[in-house]
């Protein structure tokens, strides 16, 4: 591991990581969660969640963040997700992101608890407004948006074009095909929430050329905004490895006797930058032998 | 061909069904023309139902029709209005129990009610308007109730994910993104306001309507006379509910159950 600067700290870090192929810094804080945990009632279903994420500078090229999020069934990701998006309040801990509405100080951006709204949620269903067209959903994203009424049209223009939603902008839900579908629901999200998206296994169900479609989105989400994070669930352990450049795996850890303790956490972190199998366009078997690795903390979980 | 017409889930042409359906038709009315001949027989003959009707436009069957809309539409307004308020106001929790009762209410017979509304309402067609309103509201409610509730939590959950207040959430997921379920509420509801209209309109004679052709063809056991009207009644019916299923397709180009 070549680390040529390693100064730490909570929000304001500043540290160099040059790999042998790719280079790349890490620079504040971008999404902070700590000892979260969530209980209905008597049932905790997940707890001791706690986890950092800096944003990602790449030399030459914008570069954004993906990360995954992989495990069994029933451990907890869906209730995780929402605590992350703010759709549901954590019993404890936190989830902390920078408050871009306020100017830094002492170096430091200020934090703020996350809302709803602050993070972009896109469920496995890519649930849209029935009653809206493409159109007229991206224009309700940009509602709150201070920009003129022809700069939102000219940008909502622009990411239709990009996006290769023209044709089909004056379409409802339910006139478009799975692919379209997705992918306004991602752009939707984009345009409301700023940098953070949350997707709930975005991947599930989908055919190959679908899975194409979703992965493009993943590219031009990250490629448009150093800040845009992309934080996706999936079953598909050599996807998430593939196009992941953080991975955790949530699972019920082992107690002391060796019985599984019902409560979702998280049980391991592979930082791909770190382990230099990020952004590298291809699987290779260093991915392949992380894939297994998760796999296999995932059975005993 | 006709193997296929047997078979359970067979899909067929268009064409066959228009056979099939027009086959159901002859036989109905063969069966008609067959069991209406002799001196005995349950239903009038067609000839009988042809001179009823004849009989029934010539006392003004148009007028008395356009009553009985005129009565169902206003009723049908008034209620509409009333339940959506009370149904949209129902995700509040301080509200929701209004619904319920409401709701809850169906299963009043009418008679208690017309008693209490003939102290409330002096005007006899006032009364006529109000039964319906009530009973309608009842129906509308309960049915306006299941369709928030058949609302996946994802939608919620969408609207909340793009920055929407709980009002908008409101106003986005619920009033405006079912819009096109209220419209068909509306219609399942008006088959059974339209049947009840023939007892409703039975309290007030002299404002005339179908219920009262009905009553007085009955005084006088004119089969023909009340066939030609129960056809007539399930005529319009049909067609009220075909202009409602036809402008929500219109209006709603999403709407697509």
């Amino acid at each position: 591991m070549d680390i040529t600067d390693s100064a730490q700290g909570p929000f304001p870090l500043f540290y160099i990581l040059i790999k042998m192929t790719i280079a790349y810094e890490q620079k504040d804080t971008i999404l902070h969660v700590e000892s979260l945990s969530i209980a209905y009632g008597d049932k905790v279903i997940i707890s001791d969640i706690s986890f950092t994420e800096k944003d990602t500078i790449r030399k030459d090229k914008v570069q954004g963040q993906t990360i995954a999020f992989v495990g069994r069934s029933g451990r907890g990701k869906s209730t995780l997700f929402k605590a992350l998006t703010g759709l549901e309040q954590p019993t404890t801990g936190v989830v902390l992101i920078p408050d871009f509405s306020q100017s830094i100080t002492n170096g430091n951006q200020p934090a703020k608890k996350v809302r709803e709204g602050d993070v972009g949620f896109v469920n496995q269903k890519y649930t849209l407004f029935r009653h809206k067209t493409i159109y007229q959903a991206l224009q309700f994203s940009l509602r709150n948006s201070s920009i003129s009424a022809s700069e939102k049209q000219e940008k909502i223009m622009k990411y239709l074009a990009d996006w290769g939603l023209e044709q089909c902008k004056n379409q409802y839900p339910n006139e478009l095909s799975g692919g379209q579908k997705q992918r306004t629901a991602i752009l939707e999200q984009l345009l409301n929430s700023n940098y953070y998206m949350v997707l709930d296994e975005p991947f599930s169900g989908l055919d190959v050329g679908n899975i194409l479609n979703v992965k493009e989105s993943f590219r031009l989400v990250n490629e448009s905004h150093e800040l845009n994070t992309i934080i996706f669930s999936t079953h598909d352990i050599e996807l998430a490895v593939e196009l992941a450049d953080s991975v955790y795996v949530v699972g019920y850890p082992k107690n002391n006797n060796g019985t599984l303790n019902r409560t979702g956490t998280i049980l391991k972190h592979f930082d791909l930058k770190e382990m230099g199998l990020a952004w590298q366009g291809e699987f290779t078997d260093k991915h392949l032998d992380v894939a297994k690795e998760i796999k296999s903390i995932m059975l005993d979980s | 061909m006709i193997k296929k017409w047997l078979r359970p889930f067979e899909e067929i042409a268009g064409n066959q069904r228009y056979m099939i359906t027009g086959i159901w038709i002859i036989l109905v009315i063969g069966y008609w023309v067959i069991s209406s001949l002799g001196t005995k027989h349950l239903f009038p003959t067609p000839v009988q139902v042809a001179g009823g009707l004849r009989s029934l436009y010539n006392e003004g069957l148009v007028v008395h029709i356009v009553s009985s809309l005129l009565l169902c539409f206003k009723a049908a307004f008034i209620s509409i209005i009333i339940s959506l308020l009370i149904v949209y106001l129902s995700p509040i929790p301080l509200l929701k129990p209004i619904a319920l009762f409401f709701s809850k209410l169906r299963f009043l017979p009418l008679t208690g009610i017309t008693f209490y509304l003939s102290i409330l309402v002096s005007n006899a067609r006032q009364m006529q308007v109000w039964v319906l309103v009530i009973f309608m509201s009842l129906y509308f409610i309960t049915s306006l109730l299941a369709v928030l509730k058949d609302i996946p939590e994802e939608e919620i959950d969408h609207a909340r994910s793009l920055k929407c207040s709980r009002w908008e959430v409101l106003w986005e997921v619920v009033i405006k993104g079912r819009l096109d379920y209220a419209l068909d509420v509306l219609r399942q509801n008006l088959a059974i306001i339209w049947m009840m209209l023939v007892t409703v309109e039975s309290i007030l004679v002299a404002a005339g309507g179908l219920g009262v052709l009905i009553k007085n063809s009955d005084k006088f056991a004119n089969h023909g006379r009340i066939v030609a009207l129960q056809i007539v009644i399930l005529l319009i019916g049909l067609l009220l509910d075909w202009i409602l299923q036809t402008l929500r397709k219109g209006l709603f180009r999403y709407s697509t159950f």
